[in-house]
């Protein structure tokens, strides 16, 4: 259980979960992609990159206090 | 000892420190033991604002930038009642209205995503151990302008900074790490909500509604509760932990926290009657050597 909700509550999922579809609904509200799986493909790999940096460096932004 | 209470006819300078003592603790007297009905109101209609939001902006009967910036103002405005109930100043435990004192403390914390026990007991170690970097739950938020406060807060947020474990490290110190639970919770809750939304297609209303007003709301209440009145923070005690300052953008932006100072030496006097407060006490402050800056009433 304990590991369940760590995983829950890791930067991966909010990646996948959150900022995925934000980028890709952003994307295509603004027009700068027409096509809903080419926003969400390219939003999927921009999140998953940020969060793959935050999950393994602990930091979004690379930069660490 | 100066029996007159009219503060314009005592001769400060003759009294000694005890008697500055006891004047001191008079005249908070007087501002404590007030029920802050506002706060009652506002911690109440400021979550209920903040809830309204989501049906009125998905029904598209409010345009989403109004939405945003209400919601940023309701997210940022959700601590103070909470705080008040966190010092028991609506009703304390066997008081008739305890039930209305938790009720606030518990619900105008939700748009900011904080447990109310979490809040209350980290933040009574605070008062504890003012700018002691070991034992201080918000020493992380002290920088040395504010600029490299704002980017301390953005670093702070970072998953693995050490603000991220002050407060479970002070609940687990003070034998109440049982109340992380209540942190686990909110953050699943909010997390479901969130990528419910942003799966259903409102990605963007989530992240303008909540997410990105909660981390403005974040850096303003760190700037206003804990850096400003704390700065420069490097020394400990009653009179010299927490300072009084002139805030650029008056009393009501900088959410009464020019009179921290009173807060911090009588917890349980309102927030809306720090300023009465600090008027009377200015005198015995300036005697007790406190770091009053430019705020003349």
């Amino acid at each position: 259980m304990e590991k369940l909700i760590t995983w829950f509550l890791s930067p991966i999922v909010f990646a996948i979960g959150f900022l995925t579809p934000l980028i890709a609904q952003v994307c295509l509200a603004m027009g700068w992609i027409t096509s809903t799986p080419t926003a969400y493909g390219i939003g999927f790999v921009i999140a998953i990159s940020f969060g793959l940096m935050a999950q393994f460096r602990g930091s979004w932004l690379w930069l660490k206090s | 000892m100066a029996e007159v209470m009219n503060s314009s006819e005592i001769d400060w300078d003759a009294l000694t420190d005890s008697e500055l003592d006891v004047m001191e603790r008079r005249i908070a007297g007087k501002y404590m033991r007030i029920v802050p009905w506002g706060a009652v109101a506002w911690g109440i209609g400021n979550c209920l604002v903040w809830l309204s939001l989501w049906p009125l902006v998905l029904m598209g009967y409010l345009p989403l930038w109004l939405g945003f910036i209400i919601a940023t103002l309701n997210v940022a405005l959700s601590y103070l009642p909470s705080h008040e109930a966190q010092h028991n100043i609506i009703a304390g435990a066997g008081q008739p209205l305890r039930w209305l004192n938790e009720l606030i403390g518990h619900v105008s914390t939700i748009p900011l995503v904080y447990p109310y026990r979490v809040l209350r007991y980290t933040h009574y170690e605070h008062h504890k151990h003012t700018n002691d970097p070991e034992l201080d739950p918000d020493y992380n938020v002290h920088a040395k302008s504010d600029w490299h406060f704002l980017f301390k807060s953005i670093l702070n947020r970072q998953p693995q900074s050490g603000r991220s474990g002050a407060y479970p490290n002070t609940l687990k110190r003070t034998g109440n790490g049982h109340m992380m639970m209540d942190a686990i919770i909110y953050q699943i809750i909010y997390l479901v909500v969130m990528f419910t939304m942003a799966w259903t297609g409102h990605a963007i209303e989530a992240a303008l509604l909540w997410w990105l007003p909660k981390h403005i709301a974040i850096t303003y209440i760190e700037y206003y509760l804990s850096w400003a009145p704390h700065h420069p923070g490097n020394e400990t005690g009653r009179y010299r932990d927490t300072r009084a300052f002139k805030s650029y953008w008056g009393n009501i932006i900088s959410m009464g926290m020019q009179y921290h100072i009173i807060h911090h030496l009588y917890p349980r006097i309102p927030l809306s009657k720090t300023p009465a407060a600090y008027r009377e006490l200015k005198p015995i402050l300036e005697r007790k050597g406190c770091d009053l800056g430019a705020l003349e009433h």
